[in-house]
């Protein structure tokens, strides 16, 4: 009895001390044991994720031979109008390219696409988060966009050797600009996430909605990224603006509640858009990032 | 057992007893102090004590409302508001990193060893040094063109002397606030979609900063995008005068706390706006809203800690101006197309207004100023630039002038009302008429013969109004002008508005207005009245003095067949069409026909012929008076009128002045801004109500 309570003190101790040694430890020792950590759970999370793509390929596998004929038939189809499609994509580009050089216009920002698998899913009410299987080592880096289809899934904010973080448009650390469709004006709007309640749906904001603002009728309009900030491509879609649209308090504009385009706790696969030349947000992410190595 | 019973726990003497009395009592005082010090304070102070300590605790912020929105009478928005981004630094979130920046310039001084150190001016370099350096990232996002991405280069430090003045962090700046408002945000950039002091970023530029603000900058940190609602005129100067502008004030709108209870707390604001001048000005409790607040608790060093509760700030109410911005435009447009030999634009009004209603449809005056370049922050140079033009007064309704040959209507009046002549009378008009032994000329060296009445309104015949002013005398020729309302005060407030002496527009010319007689030249030490001064008063010389708006009244009411309108810039859908102290003109059906056919024939054939309007007819009188500016004679130029002719629906005024030349005259310098404003009436007005369709005439 006597040796069970020493025991149970000597834990108590060992937590306390820990805490007091965590909380005193300078901010570089915090937040390289933070990033040992993320390297040490990196094969844990890689290897869960492996496992799920084993069994959808098992699963996958015990289809039979019916099921797969006429699944490669669908393919097939889809693959010939896929293909039809990507030659006539190849004529606009090289006639959007001869417009360019004509019209002497430069060329918008490059980014090298990378396609990386979802590891892991934070849908936490504070974080809206997930976790990809490509890092530093993959070229990653801080700021870039990630993109599904033509569709925003978020922004990338922590990156590690061989995960990144990705915070999704419904996160609170999540902010950019938008037009909306069927305002022929091409205003400006505000897209940022907001905190959800506990067990509450993940929510994004749309603010600064000019009050003359007309949603098309019949439909939700589309929310699309601007282009303007630097860091997304112009014309992705964001997700819907929701019909309940209210004017805020001080009467100058009206506000709304952003439906995201995909469901982004479900997403398999996600593209990383990685800017050719770093845009000056990325500068000052990636020096803070590495003040803190 | 036996220990137990020796030990003496009980007093045994009464000396022990009373002693132990005595310090039951003193303890059991001491008990009741206490516990009724405790219950006199939780509660019968509990209310006061709580307030003080919710003074000493807490705080209140107001922020200001946004300003109502004005619109025309079609509803099109003449001001509004607009967000501004701002870029802003909270205080309390960088106290770590100003502390740092301290101890290391601390031990800098220490290691130099210069021997006394400033700490409190250390404390504001460091403080500065910090804001400065999270200010050269914002521009390093912001502006796309001071940097070298592809070099990967964090932001240059900025510097007093290379460095544009919005990009340098100010000592003086920060210590006000940290003096001021400590607890509020400081403004790193106060307009991010135009950051730039000069205003030279376009409005494509400066959106394009908000976003890469917006999705370049961290979310988390000290810093934030902050917005509010600051006053925006999206025509620029179109009816700068009538609307006027905004200035910054610390006298916030009323708000929904209770002040009474609120009144020991320490209450910050945000800087408001308040009307300087125009409407802005004249209806600013109607356009000001509600403040919001916010309560916050505070820490023991001034900054915000919580907020408790908040009232967001209310719109102020709409106010429809009864202007047609398309007339206003026009009316505009023409006035700037009038400059002198140098090409230098001449200060000129242009009014024009509803005959039945009296609503002003246009009030322009010229030069002008840009109202977006005061709203928010006012440079020295624009300043002075509108000080040196002129551009500040309203001449329309604040320019006193001699109304010249315009007048002449009021002198044709008075003559057939006082029975000196009628309407198809005949008189004799040479080239001058000698009154005492002064000669007053023809402004035509030959005369023009035989005129009556329709004549003399066509060419404008001086010798007819000398002598038919002569006839009249001053006292009914002042009287009948006094009949028109030329010395009437103009855009009262209806009583019901509260303030009895409030205008529509600020400081409409209600003093300097003149219509002399005898008594009048005596007060002013003139001298007695002469036959000479009543020649000058029937041709609109002398000492007369009134207003653009006070001749399109006198207009207004001859097309009615009344004495008097009542103008007003605020538009009523359900204006009854009533004018104040207004009566029937006095005239039988053949002198008016006659009057308003001499308006008819001046357009036609007279002195406003250049700007006839083919298929429209118009009514007007012309008029160029005498002035002298700066030692040197110039000339008014004045058109005043209606239209159409057979169906009046608008009645107009312009006035310019010349400057020291004596080119400018009445139908060809004034005319074609009257006929700029009628076509612009015209081509909104159904064909109907104009009796024939107008055409752009060709110039």
């Amino acid at each position: 009895m006597d040796k069970n309570r020493q025991g149970a003190k000597a834990s108590y101790v060992a937590f306390f001390v820990f805490v007091a040694i965590w909380i005193m430890s300078p901010s570089f020792v915090r937040m390289g044991t933070r990033e040992a950590f993320v390297e040490f759970q990196a094969p844990a999370l890689h290897l869960v994720a492996k496992g799920r793509d084993l069994a959808r390929f098992w699963e996958l596998k015990s289809k039979s031979a019916e099921e797969l004929a006429a699944a490669s038939r669908d393919l097939a189809r889809i693959n010939a109008a896929l293909e039809l499609k990507v030659r006539t994509l190849e004529d606009i580009r090289q006639e959007n390219i001869r417009l360019r050089e004509l019209a002497r216009y430069a060329a918008p920002r490059e980014f090298l696409t990378i396609v990386a698998r979802v590891a892991s899913r934070d849908s936490s009410s504070w974080w809206h988060r997930i976790i990809l299987r490509k890092g530093r080592s993959d070229g990653v880096r801080p700021g870039c966009p990630v993109v599904f289809s033509d569709r925003v899934i978020g922004k990338v904010s922590l990156v590690h050797l061989n995960t990144c973080e990705v915070d999704l448009v419904t996160s609170p650390n999540f902010r950019c600009t938008a037009y909306l469709e069927g305002d022929e004006q091409g205003r400006i709007v505000l897209v940022s996430g907001l905190p959800a309640n506990s067990l509450g749906t993940a929510r994004a904001k749309i603010a600064v909605i000019p009050m003359d603002y007309l949603p098309p009728a019949g439909q939700s309009p589309k929310v699309v990224t601007t282009g303007m900030g630097g860091v997304f491509p112009a014309g992705l879609i964001i997700g819907t603006l929701d019909a309940n649209i209210r004017t805020t308090q001080d009467g100058n504009f009206k506000e709304g509640t952003l439906q995201p385009s995909r469901n982004l706790f479900s997403l398999q696969e996600v593209s990383v858009l990685v800017p050719i030349h770093p845009a000056a947000g990325e500068i000052l992410l990636e020096k803070r990032y590495e003040d803190f190595q | 057992m036996r220990e137990l019973n020796d030990l003496k726990v009980l007093p045994s003497t009464r000396i022990e007893r009373l002693r132990l009395i005595f310090v039951f009592w003193v303890f059991s005082a001491g008990f009741i102090y206490i516990a009724g010090g405790l219950l006199i304070r939780q509660i019968v102070q509990s209310n006061e004590l709580k307030e003080q300590s919710d003074s000493q605790s807490r705080r209140i912020i107001l922020k200001p409302p946004a300003r109502g929105l004005i619109h025309d009478r079609h509803g099109y928005v003449l001001v509004e508001n607009r967000v501004r981004w701002s870029v802003k630094a909270d205080l309390s979130e960088l106290q770590p990193e100003f502390q740092a920046e301290y101890r290391k310039l601390l031990a800098a001084e220490k290691a130099r060893e210069t021997g006394h150190i400033d700490r409190e001016k250390l404390q504001d370099t460091a403080r500065r040094n910090v804001l400065q350096s999270w200010l050269d990232k914002v521009w390093f996002v912001i502006d796309a063109t001071s940097r070298n991405i592809k070099k990967n280069k964090l932001p240059v430090k900025s510097n007093p002397v290379d460095s544009p003045t919005e990009r340098l962090v100010k000592i003086d700046d920060l210590k006000k606030h940290l003096r001021e408002r400590r607890a509020l945000p400081f403004t790193l950039v106060s307009d991010l979609a135009f950051p730039g002091a000069d205003q030279s970023v376009t409005p494509e530029e400066g959106v394009r900063a908000v976003a890469r603000f917006v999705e370049q900058f961290p979310v988390d940190g000290p810093i934030r995008l902050d917005s509010d609602i600051i006053r925006t005129y999206p025509h620029g100067t179109l009816a700068a005068h009538v609307l006027g502008y905004v200035k910054d004030t610390d006298e916030l709108p009323p708000n929904s706390l209770n002040d009474e209870k609120n009144e020991l707390l320490q209450k910050l604001h945000y800087t408001g706006k308040k009307g300087a001048a125009g409407i802005e000005e004249s209806f600013n409790e109607i356009l000001c809203g509600l403040s919001g607040w916010e309560l916050w608790t505070k820490t023991s060093a001034g900054y915000n800690k919580e907020l408790l509760r908040k009232s967001d700030p209310t719109q102020g109410s709409e106010v429809v101006l009864s202007l047609d911005v398309e007339i206003q435009r026009a009316a505009e447009k023409a006035l700037a197309q009038i400059k002198d030999s140098q090409g230098k634009v001449l200060p000129a009004a242009a009014v024009m207004l509803d005959v039945n209603t009296g609503e002003i449809l246009a009030l322009a005056s010229q030069p002008t100023f840009n109202p977006n370049r005061l709203a928010d922050r006012v440079t020295r140079t624009y300043f002075d630039e509108i000080e040196t033009s002129g551009g500040w007064l309203n001449r329309s309704i604040q320019g006193l002038y001699p109304p010249g040959s315009t007048f002449k209507v009021i002198t044709a009046i008075a003559g057939m009302r006082n029975k000196v002549v009628d309407w198809d009378d005949i008189l004799e008009c040479g080239p001058s008429y000698r009154v005492g032994s002064r000669d007053f000329p023809e402004h035509d060296p030959a005369g023009y013969g035989q005129v009556d009445l329709e004549k003399m309104l066509a060419v404008s015949c001086n010798v007819w109004n000398y002598r038919v002013g002569l006839g009249v005398g001053i006292e009914p020729l002042a009287a009948e002008a006094r009949r028109f309302g030329l010395d009437t005060p103009l855009l009262q407030m209806p009583p019901s508005a509260g303030n009895k002496n409030a205008t529509e527009l600020p400081f409409p010319a209600n003093r300097g207005l003149v219509i002399p007689d005898t008594a009048y030249k005596l007060r002013i030490g003139a001298g007695p009245w002469t036959g000479g001064d009543t020649a000058n008063t029937a041709i609109g010389q002398g000492f007369l003095l009134t207003t653009p708006l006070h001749m399109a009244c006198v207009a207004a009411s001859i097309a009615r067949g009344e004495t008097r309108t009542t103008p007003t810039i605020i538009h009523d859908p359900g204006r009854d069409g009533r004018h104040q102290g207004a009566e029937a003109i006095g005239l039988n059906g053949l002198q008016l026909a006659a009057l308003r056919s001499g308006l008819n024939r001046c357009v036609e054939e007279g002195t406003a012929r250049s700007v006839m309007i083919p298929g429209l007819a118009f009514a007007a009188k012309t008029g160029t008076s005498e002035y002298f500016q700066k030692g040197q004679k110039a000339h008014l130029a004045w058109i005043i009128g209606y239209a159409s002719a057979d169906n009046p629906a608008v009645a107009f005024c312009v006035l310019v002045e010349g400057q020291l030349d004596t080119s400018t005259w009445g139908g060809k310098t004034a005319g074609p801004v009257a006929r700029d404003m009628i076509l612009a009436w015209a081509k909104k007005t159904p064909v109907s109500e104009v009796k024939s369709e107008a055409e752009e005439p060709a110039r």
